[in-house]
């Protein structure tokens, strides 16, 4: 959908921002962009919509070279949603939602049903937002309506910078989960850059590590955590490894391993159930919340076996030594 | 009441011919200074050169502190140069132009000021958002830029107006009429009526214009505008 073909960004009399840049974004597939900030990250982003124009190298989407666009129509194919929000001030949330709408020429009716589809998406009661002016919205409203507007006009493509930024821990968290949510509905090819690890983690379906410029490591978030590709990778994750090797690898993992596959479970599925694609982190909760000494593994509608709290604290222990305690 | 009604007998009518003359004096010059600043305000927000920008403001700067009475009268002095420099020129010295030149000349910098500060005061992530969303410079431009700026304008333009009114009763020297026109004979005549008669619809005017652009300032204004965009819950 996106690839970058030895992409490069230099900045007159500065350090190059983006070097020898080659990538490949499949459809549907979330990128997160990671790296501190310097790396390269948001250059990368603005690059697709043309917010930045690469020194050399080619940027294809949907196999067209965006250089041979109209940056303006290459646009309003995207979605494009920002940390610092950027809502209009003199525009009501509807106005706001509805700004790529209009642009394409969308009629009336079908802006105004887009908005309310979009509101509902977003958890905002149309009704009660449609109307009102960003000032009188709370962070976690705005960053909502946020997102609503890069959706506006359903493209295919979404470029989010930080978007969750500037959101207190709490409301953060409410809304990443949300937006995964969202996303499992939508399907739609998101590149999403972030400085946080953990949301890099949580968020993309593999993770573009960039430091100085260069692509580090392009992988998914399991491989990035067991396999780091550098020195630079293995410091970027350092104290946090323990932690994120809970969190991306599955429950699934550790029921081939050591739960017996063979075993029949009921054919329609209990209540309390673990989804295989789960993390370790999650399977603890739930192990925590129900009080449950095992729980059964489903992969959509399909047994996988049955792991028990004994077996699962085993695993992390041991990754806690794998990923060395001492650190 | 006997002597409102003797006031208003002696003064009325020419208070309100001259009154009239001075709303067209103030109307036409502040349609002039607007036109004229509006533009010049958003090019000047486009420019790159910070020395272009400086000049420009600086250019509009010096009329600003040149007392009101000589700006009337350096303005005669301006076309009776330009009428012996240039043959062709027969610029009337006296009579309602140079007066209207006198009046724009000092209504440009706030309206001018206001304009370019509007502009620039536009947070430039929501500028860097439209363009990202596929706005062209145009459309940011006017319904992006402009509506949040217009509360800073239409400030200026509240400013400007006030001023004009203000020195609109001078160039009635210049033989451009309006309410001085009372006040001047008024004071050579020793005439304190005369010279109330001028000066409290002026002030009346004043006052009047001030308090309606300040509503149209409010209501132009859209809730939320004025408030900082931060990111607090």
């Amino acid at each position: 959908m996106i690839s970058f073909e030895n992409v490069t960004k230099t900045y007159p009399g500065e350090v190059d921002a983006v070097i020898d840049l080659t990538l490949e974004v499949a459809e549907g597939e979330t990128i997160s962009l990671l790296g501190t900030s310097g790396s390269g990250k948001t250059t990368t982003m603005k690059m697709v919509n043309r917010l930045v124009d690469p020194t050399c190298g080619r940027i294809l989407v949907a196999g067209v070279d965006i250089m041979e666009q109209d940056p303006t129509v290459l646009r309003r194919s995207m979605g494009y949603a920002i940390q610092h929000i950027g809502l209009f001030p003199h525009m009501s949330v509807a106005e706001n939602i509805g700004v790529v709408p209009n642009l394409l020429g969308w009629d009336r009716k079908r802006v105004d049903e887009r908005v309310d589809t979009l509101l509902s998406m977003v958890g905002l009661e149309p009704g009660e937002f449609r109307d009102r002016m960003p000032s009188q919205l709370s962070g976690g409203q705005r960053q909502r309506i946020g997102v609503a507007r890069a959706l506006g006009a359903d493209p295919p493509i979404i470029l989010m910078d930080e978007p969750f930024g500037a959101l207190d821990p709490i409301t953060r968290e409410e809304l990443q989960n949300e937006f995964l949510e969202l996303e499992t509905e939508i399907r739609k090819t998101i590149l999403f850059v972030t400085h946080d690890v953990f949301e890099a983690v949580k968020m993309g379906d593999r993770i573009a590590l960039m430091d100085e410029g260069r692509l580090q490591q392009f992988a998914t978030p399991r491989e990035l955590v067991e396999n780091p590709a550098n020195e630079f990778v293995d410091q970027f994750l350092g104290q946090h490894r323990f932690q994120l090797s809970l969190l991306t690898r599955t429950v699934r993992t550790i029921v081939d391993e050591v739960a017996d596959t063979d075993g029949q479970g009921p054919s329609q599925r209990p209540e309390v159930f673990i989804p295989g694609h789960s993390s370790l982190v999650a399977a603890l909760d739930l192990f925590k919340t129900t009080g449950r000494e095992t729980i059964p593994v489903y992969l959509r509608d399909k047994y996988r076996g049955t792991l028990s709290k004994s077996d699962l604290i085993k695993v992390i222990s041991q990754i806690l030594g794998d990923t060395g305690g001492g650190q | 009441m006997n002597a409102i009604a003797t006031f208003f007998n002696d003064f009325g009518h020419q208070m309100l011919i001259s009154t009239q003359e001075h709303v067209i004096l103030t109307v036409v010059a502040m349609l002039i200074a607007t036109a004229t600043a509006v533009p010049l305000g958003i090019i000047l927000s486009r420019c790159r050169f910070k020395m272009v920008v400086s000049a420009v403001l600086g250019a509009v700067n010096i009329v600003q502190p040149i007392p009101s009475l000589a700006l009337v009268a350096f303005t005669l002095a301006l076309f009776i140069w330009l009428n012996n420099i240039i043959v062709a020129v027969h610029l009337p010295v006296i009579g309602m132009l140079p007066g209207l030149v006198a009046l724009v000349a000092y209504a440009l910098l706030p309206i001018l000021r206001n304009t370019y500060t509007g502009v620039k005061q536009v947070d430039p992530t929501v500028i860097e958002v439209a363009t990202g969303m596929g706005m062209t410079k145009r459309q940011i431009l006017f319904s992006v830029e402009l509506p949040l700026a217009l509360p800073f304008i239409m400030a200026g333009i509240r400013i400007a107006t006030v001023w004009t009114i203000g020195v609109a009763t001078l160039v009635s020297l210049v033989g451009a009429g309006g309410l001085g026109d009372l006040v001047f004979k008024g004071l050579s005549n020793y005439r304190i009526a005369l010279i109330f008669a001028g000066a409290a619809p002026a002030a009346a005017l004043a006052l009047l214009c001030d308090w309606v652009l300040g509503i149209v300032e409010k209501w132009l204004s859209p809730s939320g505008v004025q408030e900082p965009q931060s990111g607090g819950v």
